[in-house]
């Protein structure tokens, strides 16, 4: 593997199931090291391309290679690279903590020295050597998640790729499994790649990837994605929330709009003093509040949404 | 060989697995004997068979089978619930590939299919006047039965999405497998239509099979059987790891 290569390069990737076309044609470029983020609504495309780059499935058009190997031709040494961790955790409630790891170190192809040392090192890393002898079953949901980064990571693949990993974690397991996988950036150069509705874990990531109904509606860094809304967000509520719409669409300060259940979400770049002072003007208006863009901003201008 | 670790790993775990799972060891086990016992016991009564020195002589074959039969296809069959709590797809994700990982299942089944039909043959010699070389050409027999079972479980297992479905495979699948191969009354006896299922049956082949191996007498000959197993075991096979194909699952399926 040359280290200047990316992780993942894609090419018009896409997916049918029938005459249905879950993902239309994807391009990606996946920097080693990233941490990439990939959101949308249900049905967008997310598990779809993660299942083709896991190569658990066959695109139907286009081409990709993960570290330099073909996404068809060369899957064995792909899934060598890979860890994958899917919405419920892969952990056999039969099986103890450590049985559990040694089976996916088994499945990675590690001798039985390497295997042993490997499982050691992930109990040590994930702080589960208290629980090693404990039955899957026993677990709560959150150790239970942990233990399935254990076993994703027991053979320190090059690329992660989590299907929405959070999914029913509390705070605190939320962000110890963070914890763990931002060390696996840092120490190893890991790339991961995963998918959330949980907006806010994508704020941290190098690149964000957002899908709708198979697309690619919007990709880049989230601060230029965040900048494509505008400097601020206008949040109005309100009886006369239209009105003041038109307003500041009649001064030129909108950039994006996204209807909510009482009001708007107004993307506005310039200075916020005029649309205060319309606001003002306007009794109807029940709320009006600027704060700074976020994902969320994105997600349902480009998705075509409301909130 | 890259192969043999992650089969070797996933025959350490099913057998870790029904080793905590003693109920249904024993349940197996107990299964087999009632029949020998109680059907066995009920039907000496009223029946004589050809060549048997009573109806539980003749029908021990057939449990000896049938106990590996359901030792060996629902060890199998519960790869379903690895499908239903995402393993398989984990499983199918390593670089072995799905036929190591088909090779590793059908390994591991075919083992408690060995068993738990082993603790039944080892009470033959109550039963039968066995010597050493009928026994171990049983276990020999036992061995391709267990096999040919493991694999009848795959593919059994493969089209099924849900554990629910279990019961019904069980009743719908094991059973008749069971009922039309010769394990409980002979095929010669059977009707027409019947003795032509009973010979597309891979278990009626296991059964003839365990029968000569010990002493009795048998319908359809060694070499005959033995070449319809290895046949339908290898196009079994080859069936099952098309079907496992997540590729195929998700076409059959649609998006996930």
């Amino acid at each position: 593997m040359s280290a200047s290569r990316p992780a993942i390069e894609a090419a018009g990737l896409g997916r049918d199931y029938g005459s249905t076309r879950a993902l239309e044609s994807l391009d990606l470029l996946v920097a080693r090291g990233a941490l990439v983020g990939l959101l949308g609504p249900n049905g967008a495309g997310k598990t779809t391309t993660m299942l083709l780059l896991a190569t658990l499935l066959r695109p139907s058009r286009g081409t990709a290679r993960v570290f330099g190997h073909d996404l068809v031709a060369d899957r064995s040494a792909i899934r060598r690279c890979l860890g994958l961790v899917f919405q419920e955790p892969c952990i056999d409630g039969l099986l103890t903590v450590e049985e559990n790891l040694l089976f996916a170190a088994r499945l990675a192809e590690l001798p039985k020295r390497d295997a042993l040392k490997a499982v050691d090192d992930a109990l040590e890393r994930t702080r589960l050597v208290e629980r090693a002898s404990q039955l899957g079953r026993q677990l709560s949901g959150g150790w239970r998640r942990l233990a399935d980064i254990a076993r994703a990571t027991v053979h320190r693949p090059a690329l992660l790729i989590l299907d929405e990993p959070t999914v029913g974690l509390d705070p605190e397991h939320r962000d110890r499994m963070w914890t763990l996988l931002d060390d696996e950036r840092r120490a190893r150069g890991t790339t991961i790649v995963f998918s959330t509705h949980y907006l806010t874990e994508a704020e941290a990531c190098d690149y964000v990837v957002l899908l709708a109904r198979g697309a690619l509606v919007a990709d880049g860094n989230p601060a230029a994605l965040k900048a494509t809304v505008g400097n601020d967000v206008a949040e109005i509520e309100g009886p006369d929330a239209a009105r003041l719409l038109e307003s500041a669409r009649g001064a030129g300060a909108v950039r994006t709009v996204v209807r909510t259940e009482r009001g708007y979400r107004i993307g506005m770049s310039g200075p916020r003093e005029p649309l205060t002072a319309l606001a003002a003007a306007l009794p109807g208006v029940s709320r009006f509040a600027f704060r700074p863009p976020t994902l969320e901003d994105v997600y349902f201008e480009r998705t075509g949404r409301d909130v | 060989m890259r192969v043999v670790t992650p089969v070797y790993g996933i025959v350490a775990r099913d057998l870790g697995r029904s080793l905590r799972q003693k109920g249904r060891l024993f349940g197996g086990l107990a299964r087999s004997f009632m029949w020998l016992l109680l059907v066995g016991t009920g039907y000496n009564a009223i029946t004589r068979i050809e060549g048997a020195a009573s109806y539980q002589a003749f029908v021990y074959p057939g449990i000896v089978v049938m106990a590996a039969l359901f030792g060996a296809m629902l060890t199998a069959i519960s790869t379903v619930y690895d499908r239903e709590f995402g393993m398989l797809r984990l499983m199918l994700a390593c670089p072995a590939g799905t036929m190591a990982v088909l090779t590793g299942r059908a390994l591991s089944a075919t083992l408690v299919g060995i068993v738990q039909g082993g603790a039944v043959l080892l009470c033959g010699p109550l039963l039968l006047d066995l010597t050493a070389g009928q026994l171990a050409a049983a276990a020999a027999v036992l061995a391709v039965a267990a096999a040919s079972s493991s694999l009848l479980g795959l593919l059994v297992a493969a089209p099924l999405r849900s554990v629910e479905n279990f019961a019904a495979v069980v009743n719908v699948v094991l059973f008749p497998l069971l009922f039309v191969s010769g394990a409980l009354y002979p095929t010669a006896r059977m009707p027409l239509w019947l003795r032509g299922a009973a010979r597309l049956n891979p278990v009626t082949y296991q059964v003839d099979l365990m029968r000569v191996a010990l002493g009795l007498p048998g319908e359809l000959g060694v070499v005959p059987s033995l070449l319809t197993l290895a046949v339908t075991s290898l196009v079994v096979f080859g069936l099952t790891a098309w079907l496992f194909d997540p590729e195929h699952r998700f076409i059959r399926r649609g998006a996930p």
